[in-house]
């Protein structure tokens, strides 16, 4: 896959902290991109890739933790790893529960962060992979016609072809070319495949 | 007129004066008249009643005049009675002293008038003096009021001081803050270390990456250094300042201050002090916190014993060159293993506290050349005392 680069965002008001995380990011050969407070953060222009930030909590202004809640009021999902010099477990459970990937205290191992790291970006990988499908799946979707729409819906629901055709009032070898150019224009390879594209299209409460 | 106002006052100025002066001969001569006024007043009203009553009296009825000279004498001062006693006596001797009607007196009733202007006299003399120490009173309680709230003021500063030291005792935010400022460096530091290992294990080793990472090391240590120093310098600044203490008074202080306190957690607080102890060399406000600090502990010492008699025994005492300031407290006591530690900085029993205050005292103590230790009670509690050498005043200005 054309992957592009991943990026690490630092936010950390203390100069020498994000200096250094940023060196040890580097030297096992990640891209870091340092800030010194969350409004630097939010306002510079984000590349496009895999990321994740590594936040600290004590921050000029707004809080580490007032941030994580702006980001997702704003539907802004990067995961987030914290650290601070002095946490207590409401604030810790507080970060968690709200879905940051890790709470470090400072100074960490380096493992702790890397590993932090990793997962904050294959939690981001995954989740950017899932969006592109359903985006890719919805301009599939488009391409269809009403009637083959109208076919698909109820194919995936388990009919068999005598059913379909009762319904919309055609005869079952209708329904079969109808069934096959969906197939086709779905990209899908078999009746299961269609049946998990149609659920990740229409997610069932 | 009052834009003219600045020329008239400048020419008046000195019929000002003038004026100013009639005013205060006019006040002495307003103040004689007015004794003059309450004496004429009162013995004419005595005169006229007598007048009215005597018809129903066989013999001279005279007393309505002792009223008069002590009225006179009460409003008037000693000059009032004095005129009242006079102005009595001529008109009991023209109208009531026979013969009446004549200033002249007869030889069996001039014993009579002496009698009279004795009793007056005496009436006069009673009354101005009765007076005067009812004024005098109101002018000790006047006095006692102006010094009761003169000492409520110093007791409140004493109290706010007291409060602003206990607000340093605990010193959580500047724990707080020198940790923040110490552990951000040595963040970087472990960071740092960490990407120096990752630069030199690369193939082949990224030296380049490495002197610029340890020569950030060497900036951050630095820097951590410098914040420790600040710190140091920050306590340094406050240098004891040793005076000629009274430790009954200072333990007497802490006492009215800790009262509210003491009530609340339901404790007992005693102090068995000897009076006219030697007062020692030392900085009262350290003093204070070190007092202050053992008898916090004493009492969250005891918070936790229930169904117990809660009690703090505050006691100084002379024993060989030293004075002995013991802090006892009727608590849970401490175990062999907790004793040893509890004057090591950052070690505490507390759940909420810092581990400061005891070891913090020890070095205030031993600043003062002394000693602060602990010490089991048989009965159960702790006892904290501290010594106090005692200089002889002359060695040391």
């Amino acid at each position: 896959m054309a992957e592009t680069r991943e990026t690490i965002f630092v936010v950390d008001d203390d100069p020498s902290v994000r200096d250094a995380i940023s060196n040890l990011l580097e030297s096992v050969g990640m891209r870091a991109k340092v800030f010194a407070s969350t409004e630097a953060f939010w306002k510079a222009p984000r590349p496009d890739g895999p990321s994740c930030l590594v936040l600290d909590v004590r921050l000029p202004g707004a809080s580490g933790l007032e941030f994580q809640e702006m980001l997702i009021k704003k539907k802004v999902s990067i995961p987030i790893i914290f650290v601070t010099a002095h946490g207590d477990v409401p604030m810790t459970s507080r970060a968690m529960k709200a879905g940051a990937i890790e709470f470090l205290m400072k100074p960490f191992q380096k493992d702790e962060l890397l590993m932090a790291v990793r997962h904050g970006l294959d939690r981001d990988r995954i989740r950017r992979e899932q969006e592109a499908e359903l985006s890719a799946l919805k301009v599939k979707i488009g391409q269809l016609s009403d009637r083959e729409r109208e076919v698909m819906d109820l194919v995936v629901t388990g009919l068999i072809n005598k059913e379909i055709g009762a319904k919309l009032g055609l005869s079952e070898v209708t329904i079969k070319i109808y069934r096959s150019r969906v197939m086709q224009k779905m990209e899908a390879a078999s009746l299961a495949d269609l049946v998990r594209m149609a659920d990740r299209l229409n997610p069932r409460a | 007129m009052l834009l003219a106002g600045g020329n008239a006052d400048d020419n008046s100025s000195p019929l000002r004066r003038v004026m100013a002066d009639r005013v205060s001969t006019g006040s002495v001569i307003l103040k004689f008249l007015r004794r003059l006024g309450v004496s004429l007043l009162s013995v004419g009203l005595a005169f006229a009643l007598t007048m009215l009553l005597q018809p129903l009296f066989p013999y001279p009825f005279l007393f309505l005049f002792f009223g008069a000279v002590m009225a006179s004498a009460w409003f008037g001062g000693t000059a009032g009675g004095l005129l009242a006693v006079l102005l009595s006596t001529i008109i009991v001797d023209y109208f009531f002293v026979p013969p009446v009607h004549s200033f002249s007196i007869s030889t069996t009733a001039e014993a009579y008038l002496f009698a009279f202007v004795a009793c007056a006299l005496a009436a006069s003399w009673i009354s101005s003096a009765k007076k005067k120490s009812e004024v005098a009173l109101q002018e000790a309680l006047d006095n006692l009021e102006v010094r009761v709230s003169e000492r409520s003021a110093e007791l409140f500063k004493t109290q706010t001081e007291l409060a602003h030291l206990s607000q340093v005792l605990s010193m959580g935010e500047l724990t707080a803050s020198i940790a923040h400022e110490i552990n951000q460096p040595l963040t970087a530091v472990v960071t740092h270390g960490h990407a120096c290992l990752e630069w030199l294990s690369a193939d082949p080793p990224n030296l380049d990456k490495t002197r610029q990472t340890i020569e950030r090391i060497i900036l951050d240590g630095t820097r951590a250094g410098a914040t420790i120093s600040r710190v140091r310098a920050l306590f340094k600044k406050e240098a004891p300042v040793k005076d000629w203490l009274d430790v009954n008074e200072v333990v007497h202080e802490l006492t009215i201050f800790l009262r509210d306190e003491a009530i609340r957690r339901g404790i007992l607080v005693q102090t068995d002090l000897v009076p006219g102890l030697p007062k020692i060399k030392a900085d009262r406000v350290q003093l204070q916190q070190v007092l202050l600090n053992l008898i916090m502990n004493g009492m969250d010492a005891m918070d936790d014993v229930a169904n117990h008699r809660k009690e703090l025994v505050i006691s100084a005492r002379v024993e060989d060159a030293n004075l002995v300031v013991r802090v006892v407290d009727s608590g849970k006591g401490l175990d062999g293993q907790t004793a040893e530690k509890i004057f090591t900085p950052f070690f505490t029993t507390k759940p909420h506290g810092i581990g400061l205050g005891l070891s913090l005292s020890r070095s205030i103590v031993e600043a003062h050349e002394g000693r602060l230790w602990a010490s089991p009670r048989a009965s159960g509690g702790t006892s904290f005392q501290f010594t106090l050498p005692i200089h002889p005043r002359d060695s040391d200005g």
